[in-house]
């Protein structure tokens, strides 16, 4: 147990579950325009929020592993520079589109599906640097380099295409879209597979008894919105949140207790000593304001009448 | 390839402080306006406060994107930089950061998209308040890592220096939020970067007042005027307190910085303050020399103070002289801009409503390019005068840089990428701000 690794992994589930909503909702203004208003509902007051889990994740992932920073430098840069460019268009064109009115060639629609077509390709950059971190595909940690070409290999692809069906496939469910319902479990159901067999082919290692977890977790939730009785459940976002990030904090033993192809020892890297009390003193000191703000939120959303005013 | 790191690093910094700048002085007309729109029932200021609450959304969206644009790009360029960091206290005041950056995005997302839930009005501003606090919090925490690399402590730097930046030992982690130039560094800089945002805003809001025709529209940019005029005067004065505060402590702290700085060639008392000259074959030539200044502005006195030369210090030490003339330019266009808020500050205590006048409002645009410029000169002056080194006397840029060619394409592309984002921001702001509901005067 790395208590250090835990919380970088939990604020990375965190931001990792509500970048994959985002994406979701994404989708949905891509091929459903019309019909936006539930997707926006959600979208807008909460893309800030991955932002800044996204900020927690990466500060976190500074101070929890120093001896990586040069490496990391090395070998992912130039994904590194893609990924911010996306960041910056995404954060740039949805809050232009928030408040535009319509003048000339540009207008709200233009703009929220600017930001659609960003968010999905920065989370297909995040999936590249996600499968290159598990099983070490296209990263040369002896030369410090990273190759899009000898990333390409069944697993990594495998990968993406499974996490995108699980995406696709539970949109339906988050934004309760429930014409689509009879989709969600095949693929759920397919997405797992994919995503079972992509780790098996980056490693066989990578499979583990705790992999049922998440695997369980998945179907459970696909299961729950099959019947209209039940699907109130996993329609609820802020449950929906909490499941997702519990089912991607499930997947740890894909990176730990090694990382990038069973290459790196992450107990090795991580750091201690004073910075370690340190960083646990601040993380209690952080999550406790971050509770509090979050229970003030709660608060005052339940209590408004229509939900934000958009 | 140093170079361009340099400047890939200095160009992304100077876009994104433009960016904060505005956006907390932004944060601060909001929460005052929507204040003195409870006390005095004023529906102008609540409209004021409305409007510009989604122009600061949009203001946050860019900076946090540009935010962590500037944390990734800073393990991308400078990574032994950033491992002594991580490995520091530097780190946790980063850490501190973000717990800043939580308390105001989920405050901001209350304050705007929950308006209307709030049914007590003072409940509605209190929460513009933690909004406020995590923006300035934010400001604070970063400036505390610039005033640790420039005063870096809680760690054994001999051992770090000696050890060929191996080994890291006597780590104190808290020790960073205190360096010995962290109080006079925070201060200066907090107050500068308010004042230089509220003369941007106020500039945008003196032109909209000079050319709008409509009653309502001028009454709002008028109440807008007179809160980012009395935020201004006070912030100009501190800023000229403050500045002395800093020197004093570069005196002390940084004494080759210092002497760079005013271009004390060798050292003494009583020394002039000197502006626009140059450092040749190792004297001071042309410019201007006030005689005894110097310790006047930095210690309050003349004629003790022992004051440090370049000469104290090894060639290949000093920073590049030109932060002579940088720090002049600053010092020069603060003193102006001290003069307008004067001029603005006297037509206020004579009742002439100089937020109305339209002789002072031209001015204040020229006065807001004037006030960014002496920003950025500022961090240059800063950034400059710490050079060869990132972090003073321990580990210099080239030490600390990435110089793979990898990042040469990136790089540009980022450059572009802010070119291009920077102006569609403040565009978006004005669009944005002038499409919203207009004010209906009874």
């Amino acid at each position: 147990m790395n208590g250090i690794f835990e919380v970088n992994y939990a604020a990375f589930s965190v931001f990792a579950a509500l970048l994959i909503t985002e994406i979701m909702g994404a989708v949905g203004l891509l091929i459903a325009w019309p019909s936006r208003s539930k997707v926006l509902d959600y979208i807008v007051p909460v893309w800030e929020v991955t932002g800044t889990f996204g900020a927690f994740w990466v500060v976190t992932g500074d101070f929890a592993y120093p001896a990586l920073l040069v490496p990391v430098s090395a070998i992912f840069t130039p994904l590194l520079i893609v990924f911010l460019i996306l960041w910056v268009a995404r954060g740039a064109s949805i809050s232009f589109a928030e408040f535009i009115t319509k003048r000339g060639w540009l207008d709200e629609a233009k703009l929220f599906k600017t930001y659609a077509v960003s968010t999905i390709v920065l989370g297909l950059v995040v999936l590249v640097l996600l499968s290159a971190l598990v099983g070490g595909q296209g990263v040369s940690l002896a030369s410090g380099s990273f190759s899009i070409l000898s990333w390409t290999t069944a697993g990594s692809v495998v990968f993406i295409i499974g996490t995108l069906l699980l995406a696709v496939g539970f949109a339906p469910v988050f934004f309760d879209l429930s014409a689509l319902r009879p989709l969600v479990l095949p693929l759920a159901g397919l997405g797992v597979a994919l995503s079972v067999i992509s780790y098996w082919l980056m490693s066989p290692a990578l499979i583990t008894p705790w992999m049922a977890v998440p695997i369980l977790l998945t179907l459970a939730a696909g299961s729950l919105y099959a019947w209209p009785r039940t699907s109130r459940v996993v329609t609820n976002k802020a449950v929906f949140l909490i499941v997702l990030s519990i089912i991607i904090f499930s997947l740890q033993s894909l990176v730990y207790p090694k990382a990038i192809g069973q290459a790196l020892p992450i107990d090795a890297v991580t750091t201690s000593g004073p910075m370690a009390g340190a960083f646990f003193s601040m993380t209690v000191l952080g999550s406790s304001l971050l509770a509090l703000m979050l229970a003030l939120y709660v608060m005052v959303a339940a209590r408004g009448p229509n939900g934000p005013d958009l | 390839m140093l170079t361009f790191v340099r400047f890939l690093f200095a160009f992304t910094i100077g876009s994104h402080i433009l960016l904060v700048s505005t956006s907390i002085a932004l944060i601060l007309l909001i929460s005052i306006s929507e204040f003195l729109s409870i006390r005095s029932h004023d529906p102008v200021y609540e409209a004021l406060a409305r409007r510009l609450s989604k122009v600061f959304v949009i203001s946050f969206g860019i900076g946090t994107a540009s935010g962590i644009v500037m944390a990734v790009e800073l393990v991308g360029l400078f990574p032994s930089f950033m491992t002594l960091v991580a490995s520091t206290g530097a780190m946790v005041l980063l850490y501190a950061e973000v717990s800043a950056f939580f308390l105001e995005v989920l405050a901001l997302v209350l304050y705007v998209y929950y308006w209307n839930s709030f049914r007590d009005r003072y409940s509605h501003w209190a929460v513009s308040l933690f909004v406020v606090a995590g923006t300035l919090l934010s400001a604070v925490f970063i400036t505390m890592v610039n005033a640790w690399m420039n005063t870096p402590n809680g760690f054994d730097v001999s051992a770090f220096v000696s050890s060929g930046f191996k080994t890291i030992a006597g780590i104190e982690p808290f020790a960073a939020f205190l360096t010995v130039s962290t109080v006079s560094q925070v201060f200066h800089v907090l107050v500068t970067t308010i004042f230089a945002g509220t003369m941007v805003i106020g500039a945008y809001f003196a032109y909209w007042f000079v050319k709008s025709r409509d009653a309502g529209e001028k009454a709002m940019y008028s109440r807008a005027l007179k809160v980012l005029g009395a935020i201004a005067i006070i912030t100009v004065i501190i800023a000229g307190i403050s500045g002395s505060e800093e020197m004093g402590s570069l005196l002390v702290n940084q004494p080759l910085k210092y002497a760079a700085l005013d271009g004390n060639t060798v050292p003494g008392t009583n020394l002039p303050d000197r502006f626009f000259g140059s450092v040749v074959n190792g004297s001071y030539v042309g410019g201007i020399s006030i005689p005894g200044m110097q310790a006047l502005l930095a210690r309050f006195e003349t004629g003790t103070t022992n004051l440090p030369g370049l000469s104290q210090f090894p060639a290949n030490t000093w920073p590049p002289l030109l932060v002579s003339t940088t720090f002049n330019l600053m010092t020069v266009g603060g003193l102006v801009l001290g003069l307008f808020m004067l001029v603005f500050f006297v037509s206020f205590i004579r009742k002439r409503r100089p937020y109305e006048s339209r002789r002072l409002l031209y001015l204040w645009i020229p006065a807001a390019v004037l006030a960014m410029l002496v920003y950025q000169l500022g961090w240059a002056t800063d950034e400059i005068g710490r050079q060869p080194w990132i972090v003073y006397n321990v580990m210099t840029v080239a030490q600390a840089a990435n110089t793979s060619d990898a990042l040469i394409i990136p790089g540009i592309i980022v450059i572009l990428f802010y070119l291009a984002v920077v102006p569609t921001a403040f565009y978006f702001y004005s669009r944005v701000f002038q499409k919203s509901e207009k004010v209906a005067l009874k």
